[in-house]
């Protein structure tokens, strides 16, 4: 609402009032002096805007193909790296084969591998052992 | 040829394809609000150097936050509010770095023609009587009459009730009115405002 408008010729005062308030703030308009102020002005913005311009051009060209191929490449590299290195690990383990520990009390009820009696008692044999053998 | 309205693209339209890097998209919303970021900019510094500084650089600081623009048929208000918000860190800057200032009236010692001493006597009392209103006073007043936007547009993108904006509008034309009508000015240029 307008204020103190009573009368048609108020009103239309108030209104010329308010246009030529507008008017006068128009001054403050840069383009007012400088009618090519704002080309310059966008000219400006957008010339500077051109590194992230191009930057959101180069993520939008990324397609799905792309994402795809350079997430097989880091797996496939990984996997292969993985792989060396299990190699490696299993090159490195096999040395000699770890002994086998047999309590006595195993040794007594269950028979324990590797050679026989009869292959100790071989003729090629140690006497000694194969007469140990006979007294258990 | 004439363009349709549904030829005209929306702000939505705009901002979708500048964050894919449209160039020309950009231009556009660079374009369609760059009087209104002024404006925004010159009601909070005052100062024309600094208003062109900050609204130039808000497009640059919009551009990269682009995609946390939730609402891209809305881009209007929320440009406006990285406007302030840079416009209030420039002149916290500026008040910080106390820099020597000249004064207005020792701008130049040549002497000026009539007409352009008027205008200039005009433009520094539109500053002042500007400077005595509150922010969202100058904001409104220059975003109508500045920039031409109606009251529901100022409303909209400022987030304000469109009953707000009008008295915000009133009171500020008023206070401007009496501000300039106390110029030590000759009747032409009191006749030229008021």
């Amino acid at each position: 609402m307008r204020e103190n408008v009573h009368n048609g010729s108020d009103y239309t005062e108030g209104l010329n009032q308010e246009d030529e308030l507008a008017q006068a703030l128009g001054l403050l308009d840069p383009a007012q002096q400088d009618p090519s102020y704002w080309v310059r002005f966008r000219s400006w913005v957008v010339s500077n805007a051109g590194a992230e311009l191009a930057r959101r051009r180069l993520v939008r060209e990324l397609t799905v193909a792309d994402v795809m191929s350079s997430w097989a490449r880091a797996v496939v590299s990984t996997a292969a790296l993985v792989a060396a290195l299990a190699g490696l690990l299993l090159v490195r383990g096999a040395g000699p084969p770890a002994l086998q520990l047999v309590g006595v009390e195993e040794l007594l009820v269950s028979e324990v591998e590797g050679e026989t009696i009869p292959t100790l008692l071989a003729p090629e044999t140690n006497g000694t052992v194969a007469f140990a053998a006979e007294i258990f | 040829m004439s363009l349709n309205r549904s030829d005209i693209p929306t702000d939505g339209d705009l901002v979708q394809r500048a964050k894919r890097g449209d160039e020309f998209a950009f231009g556009q919303l660079v374009e369609r609000y760059q009087t209104a970021s002024y404006a925004v900019a010159l009601s909070v510094t005052g100062r024309h150097e600094d208003a062109e500084d900050a609204a130039q650089e808000s497009f640059l600081v919009a551009l990269q936050r682009l995609d946390e623009c939730r609402s891209p048929e809305r881009f209007a208000g929320w440009l406006m509010t990285i406007v302030r918000n840079r416009s209030r860190n420039l002149v916290r800057r500026e008040s910080l770095r106390h820099t020597d200032q000249v004064p207005p009236g020792a701008q130049s010692l040549v002497p000026l023609p009539d007409r352009v001493a008027e205008t200039l006597e005009l433009r520094e009392m539109l500053r002042e009587g500007l400077a005595a209103l509150p922010e969202v006073q100058r904001q409104i007043v220059l975003l109508h009459d500045l920039e031409g936007w109606k009251h529901r547009e100022i409303a909209d993108r400022l987030g304000l009730p469109s009953g707000t904006v009008r008295s915000h509008l009133h009171f500020a034309r008023k206070a401007l009115r009496a501000s300039l009508s106390g110029m030590p000015a000759g009747p032409d240029l009191q006749r030229q405002v008021l």
